[in-house]
């Protein structure tokens, strides 16, 4: 009889350096966000954006188990989502500056950051804009014969869209591979979860559609990989969707116009002592994963990506004024 | 290395933030997080966090100061970080290099206003002003306006002059504080006087030299007024030709571009000299005039149409007369379906009526007479010649009862080998140029194809009308008549005058029609067929 | 193999007839042959064979895979459509009347319409959205309206209009070769229509409207049914001599600003006929570009327009008729126009 393993699901599933690199991404979305706040504060970003600090483990667990070939659809508060699924900061820095060399070259700025290749189909402005793209993402991974899954990120905020309601029924009646993320973070914009919603756990809304439905500590990257895992392998199998929701946090406001007023500084500090990032450091550190001074390396080998990918934007041209209306239809 | 502080940019479309308060002194410790100051934008307050643990240090910021996103306003040092020399101030709009004198703004009044022009100084260089007092007056495209002094001290620097035009937000002087030592005249780009103003955007653009042409040719300044179609203000402006000059035809007089083509037409037939009606090319026809019935019950009434009519222009007012009465349509010669004949004159005519009149009435004792135009003069004429024949007696807008007669539409009607240039002519024969459709024209012309027609009749008109003058006098006759006579008249014939109907004297009853032109049978049809009617059972009724 | 044709086909040989819908029917059926990525998607396009019957029989032929019948959910229904057209399929989403695209207005206009341009010419969307449009049917105004300008509002979307089979059919095949989200609004009552339409694959042109009568006197652009109440008059006009010139607009973006140029250019008046509210519609787009442009001084007339009543689509069949632009008005405002009575 073999002891039974009491490691956190993520240390005992994942190799060592998945986990690292995990962690490596975690500080990327940390630093590169506090890098585009900085460079909006500096005026070097036009717009708005809205900053996921305080989400890390909900964006990098759940895309432990992708391959460029899955797919993922993303909100506006998409930063983080990008940089899981693999996308380079620098071009990312590049589409915030407005530059050409952007993923969307200047096109779409923050609240639309894709990364096509990496199979990021893209941040979406509309609140559940998203869910019913991600049912029909699914959709042409069943049609095509391809076991590729999509994770489908998705607010609290969205729950209470239409949209919501009617991509999970058609997900669940045609079996289709996707993963509903929902990444609750206590508020869509002002209003409380309390407030706008009628279920306590947004994942009791599963039972409506016939599907799964988990809620877990957002913020446990442990918890959220394993919640992710079951449902990704649900989806690969062909048995159909699940909803997994993940409890979290943003320590921004809404948008950079935020001024916080309806909540209280104890309450964003009091999320702040659950920061994603560091539990999971320090999980890692305690199963021997790295050790403090590796993981001092890790954070910052990410500063150093971060700088270097502003520095990338900051010398990368401006798209063409003439190319205004390039990219509205596809070039002959 | 220091920590920056930076004046953040806390609002989507904030470029410059006025900071309003530090709440750490310079040389003191702050932690991270800890509110470090306030900035002021336009739309809110907002407390900005120190970036880091340290002593504050290189303030370069002041309440008050108005700071461009970005800026760094202080730095942070952490323990044990040597202090360095206080960078050169960045901030952005106002140098902090000691005490500055307040600038004297040309200032925005006015919601669309760019500039304003001094028009007077109510102090001179050198005097004290006081705040709140008036200082200048400036005038805008709109208004004059008193400039109050933005603060207390001595006015210097005047760089406006009375009468300069000064792009608003122009320092225009400098006001120092009591106390405050004058400084160094600024230098500065002289203000533009008006003449030198470079144009504004509202300034129209140059225009091409092809263009300035054609306006010029134009006059546009009145072809703005006039009521043109674009193809006819193209055409007039590829012309030369002011529209003016041009008649329109087109609803509430608008020109059109035929309308252009005709007046050119016009216009070089007069430079050319009066085209020729074109050589007799027509030979005389043999037979009687050609004469339609209508079969009916009751005393027929014969009809005769006008010059270059026919007997199909009775259709409107037979429809409106009703199906019951015989009719008995008689074609002019060189008219319809008549035979083309050589007349030398008006009673040549008369008498070529007369035999067909009483051709086509040998089987009535006595019939109703209804002539309209030229067939009214003829119908005269016969109901003078055959007075026991004539029942009843009405004419439509007759001729023969005084000289005038709008000769140039009979020439153009007669001469017109198109439906364009028809149409304008035919207009003239309605009370407004409404009454006759292109279509009409078109129609009316396809009756007109045949050359030997239009050369046929245009010799009638030369024989008939010489010189735009009726020769023949029918007043006698219409005095002299017998049986019950009516006229009617249209108020607005441009053809023949009803004023001929007052003139005349006789017994008779006169119909004169408000909004009716020169074919009254065919603009109201309703109305003539009424009156004739009455006037028909009128007749019987008084014979009895 | 696939001809591109843009003249009515001159007489052939095979004059081969079907109707409107079959013709449909035809293009989709050629098309899910040839590429096994197309799907159809819809409210009840499987068995029931659609609310018109456009898709009859096809589930027989290629399975609920490939023709599936959506649920109630147009905003879902074109956004999984949407995100198909994202991920490698080429779905073709029937909505049962055009009226309820409303619903799905923003997959259509937020997502189908934008994300080539957001994600800076990396994404590509080729969805096809039919939509059977129009009055006529007693189905009042929540199933009667004509709203394809809305969409003509749109950068990012193209909008078609067949009118005869041949259209529908190459119009069909067009939109499913075409990389980007292609809106076709067919006429309910054109869909019975008959009409030579070729064998095999063929792509009518997107963008270029066609002449379908020529003339001399005044120019009439209609689209869809519009053309065939214009032809119609134009005949009744002959009478009197008036020679119209009757152009097919098809394609309401992009549209094609040469052919009706050329066509003011010659005839000096215009005249706009659609379905849709007069208000804001073709007829403003189509008014106001030949304003800007140098044909304006060609122009012998004031522009007229000929939509439908500012009024919801009425019931009563008398009302619904006098609604919208019928082959009387039509004539009658030609008359009016080359009349100078306008």
């Amino acid at each position: 009889m073999t002891q039974p393993d009491n490691r956190p699901f993520a240390i005992r599933t994942y190799a060592p350096d998945q986990l690292r690199e995990a962690l490596k991404r975690m500080y990327l979305i940390r630093r590169f966000e506090e890098g585009a706040e900085d460079s909006y504060m500096r005026g070097l970003i036009h717009g708005t954006m809205h900053l996921s600090i305080g989400q890390e483990a909900s964006a990098m667990a759940s895309c432990m188990e992708l391959t460029d070939d899955d797919k993922i659809t993303s909100t506006h508060r998409g930063h983080g989502h990008c940089i899981a699924k693999g996308a380079e900061v620098g071009r990312m820095f590049a589409e915030f500056f407005g530059k050409e060399t952007g993923y969307c070259h200047g096109r779409g700025g923050s609240m639309h950051i894709a990364d096509v290749k990496t199979g990021n189909l893209g941040a979406n402005g509309i609140v559940g804009g998203g869910l019913p793209i991600a049912v029909g993402a699914a959709l042409s991974a069943k049609r095509l014969g391809k076991s590729d899954v999509t994770i489908c990120f998705f607010g609290d905020g969205a729950n209470n869209e239409g949209a919501f309601h009617e991509a999970l029924n058609m997900a669940s009646v045609w079996k289709l591979p996707v993963v509903f993320i929902c990444e609750n973070n206590g508020y869509g914009m002002s209003t409380s979860i309390a407030r706008s919603t009628s279920v306590k756990h947004i994942a009791d809304r599963a039972v409506a559609y016939s599907m799964p439905g988990v809620t877990v500590d957002g913020n446990d990257f442990s918890a959220v990989a394993e919640a992710v895992h079951h449902a990704v392998a649900r989806a690969r199998a062909g048995e159909g969707p699940s909803l997994v929701e993940n409890l979290t946090y943003r320590w921004r406001g809404h948008s950079k116009s935020d001024r916080n007023r309806y909540r209280t500084k104890e309450e964003i500090e009091e999320w702040m002592t659950r920061d994603p990032i560091a539990r999971f450091r320090a999980e890692l550190i305690a199963h021997g994963v790295l050790d403090e001074a590796s993981a001092d390396a890790i954070e910052a080998a990410a500063i150093a990506d971060m700088e270097a990918g502003i520095e990338f934007a900051k010398a990368s041209p401006a798209p063409s004024i003439s190319d205004v209306t390039r990219y509205v239809y596809a070039e002959n | 290395m220091p920590v920056e502080v930076i004046l953040p940019k806390v609002d989507m479309d904030m470029t410059h933030g006025t900071l309003a308060v530090w709440h750490v002194a310079p040389g003191d410790q702050v932690a991270k997080g800890a509110a470090l100051f306030d900035i002021e934008t336009d739309k809110a307050a907002m407390e900005v966090e120190s970036p880091a643990s340290g002593r504050l240090h290189a303030v370069t910021a002041k309440p008050g100061d108005k700071v461009a996103v970005g800026t760094v306003v202080a730095l942070i040092y952490t323990e044990g970080e040597s202090v360095a020399e206080v960078p050169a101030p960045p901030v952005a709009e106002v140098p902090s290099s000691g005490p500055q004198p307040i600038e004297v703004i040309l200032p925005k009044v006015d919601m669309d206003m760019s500039h304003g022009t001094l028009a007077a100084w109510h102090v001179a260089e050198g005097g004290s002003v006081t705040k709140g007092t008036a200082l200048f007056d400036i005038e805008t495209d709109k208004a004059a306006m008193e400039v109050e002094a933005p603060a207390t001290g001595t006015l210097h620097h005047l760089m406006a002059a009375p009468g300069d035009k000064v792009p608003v937000g122009d320092v225009v002087a400098h006001i120092y504080p009591p106390g405050m030592a004058v400084g160094p005249r600024p230098a500065r780009a002289a203000i533009a006087t008006p003449a030198e103003l470079p144009p504004t955007p509202s300034d129209p653009a140059p225009m091409p030299a092809p263009m300035m042409a054609a306006k010029s040719i134009a006059h546009s300044g009145i072809d703005g007024n006039v009521r043109a179609t674009p193809a006819a203000r193209a055409s007039a402006r590829q012309a030369g030709l002011t529209l003016a000059e041009v008649k329109g035809t087109g609803p509430m007089g608008r020109i059109q571009s035929d309308d252009v083509t005709m007046h050119l037409e016009g216009q070089s037939g007069e430079i050319c000299g009066s085209t020729p009606v074109g050589p007799a090319i027509w030979s005389p026809q043999p037979g009687p005039l050609h004469v339609s019935h209508r079969m009916g019950a009751g005393i027929p009434l014969v009809l005769l149409h006008g010059f270059t009519a026919d007997s199909q222009s009775w259709a409107p007012f037979e429809k409106a007369l009703g199906p019951d009465q015989p009719l008995i349509r008689i074609d002019l010669p060189g008219h319809g379906r008549s035979p083309r004949r050589r007349l030398r004159s008006f009673a040549d005519l008369a008498r070529m009526l007369v035999e067909a009149f009483d051709e086509a009435t040998r089987t009535h004792d006595r019939v109703h007479l209804l002539g309209h135009s030229l067939g009214g003069a003829l119908a005269l004429a016969i109901a003078d010649i055959r007075a026991r024949n004539v029942a009843s007696l009405t004419l439509i807008a007759p001729a023969g009862l005084g000289p005038e007669i709008d000769g140039a539409s009979l020439l153009g009607i007669t001469r017109a080998s198109r439906a364009e240039s028809l149409a304008p002519w035919l207009r003239r024969l309605t009370a407004t140029p409404e009454g006759i459709s292109d279509d009409y024209a078109r129609a009316a012309m396809k009756q007109r194809n045949d050359p030997a027609l239009r050369a046929t009749q245009a010799d009638m008109a030369e024989i008939l009308f010489p010189d735009g003058v009726q020769p023949f006098d029918l007043r006698p006759a219409l005095a002299r008549v017998e049986c019950p006579t009516a006229l009617i008249w249209g108020r607005k014939d441009h053809i023949l005058p009803y004023r001929h109907s007052l003139a005349a004297g006789g017994d008779f009853a006169i119909h004169l029609l408000s909004d009716a032109g020169h074919v009254p049978q065919i603009e109201c049809p309703d109305r003539v067929a009424r009156i004739v009617e009455r006037h028909q059972s009128g007749a019987l009724a008084g014979k009895r | 193999m696939n001809a591109m044709t843009d003249k009515p086909s001159s007489q052939p040989q095979n004059l081969r007839t079907l109707s409107y819908s079959e013709a449909i029917r035809e293009a989709m059926a050629i098309a899910m042959e040839a590429d096994p990525t197309v799907i159809l998607m819809g409210e009840d396009i499987g068995v029931y064979g659609g609310a018109f019957q456009v898709t009859l029989d096809l589930v027989d032929r290629f399975g609920t895979d490939r023709v599936m019948d959506t649920p109630i959910s147009e905003l879902g229904g074109a956004g999984v459509a949407v995100g198909a057209a994202l991920t490698g399929l080429k779905p073709i989403f029937e909505f049962q009347f055009s009226d309820f695209a409303m619903l799905a207005m923003e997959q259509i206009v937020n997502q189908a319409a934008k994300l080539r341009y957001m994600l800076g010419g990396e994404a590509s969307v080729p969805v096809v959205f039919r939509l059977p449009a129009g009055s006529g049917t007693g189905a009042a105004a929540q199933h009667s309206q004509s709203i394809e300008a809305w969409f003509g509002h749109v950068p990012g979307l193209k909008v078609l209009q067949p009118a005869t089979p041949e259209d529908a059919k190459g119009m069909l095949l067009a939109a499913l070769a075409d990389p980007d989200p292609v809106m076709i609004f067919e006429h309910k009552l054109l869909y019975k229509m008959k009409g030579h339409v070729p064998e095999g694959s063929y792509l009518t042109p997107v963008g270029k409207a066609l002449v379908r009568r020529e003339g001399t006197d005044v120019t009439i652009v209609a689209g869809s049914i519009m053309l065939h109440r214009a032809l119609e008059a134009a005949e009744q006009l002959t009478k009197d001599g008036i020679n119209a010139e009757v152009i097919d607009l098809r394609c309401i973006r992009p549209i094609d600003h040469e052919t009706i140029l050329a066509s003011v250019r010659k005839t000096g008046k215009l005249m706009v006929v659609y379905e849709g509210v007069k208000a804001f519609g073709v007829g403003a787009e189509i008014s106001a570009m030949v304003a800007e442009s140098d044909a304006f001084d060609f122009l012998d007339a004031p522009i007229l327009r000929l939509g439908a009543a500012d009024a919801p689509v009425p019931y009563n069949p008398d009302l619904e008729r006098a609604s919208v632009p019928q082959v009387d008005s039509i004539e009658a405002a030609a008359r009016r126009l080359t009349r100078r009575e306008v």
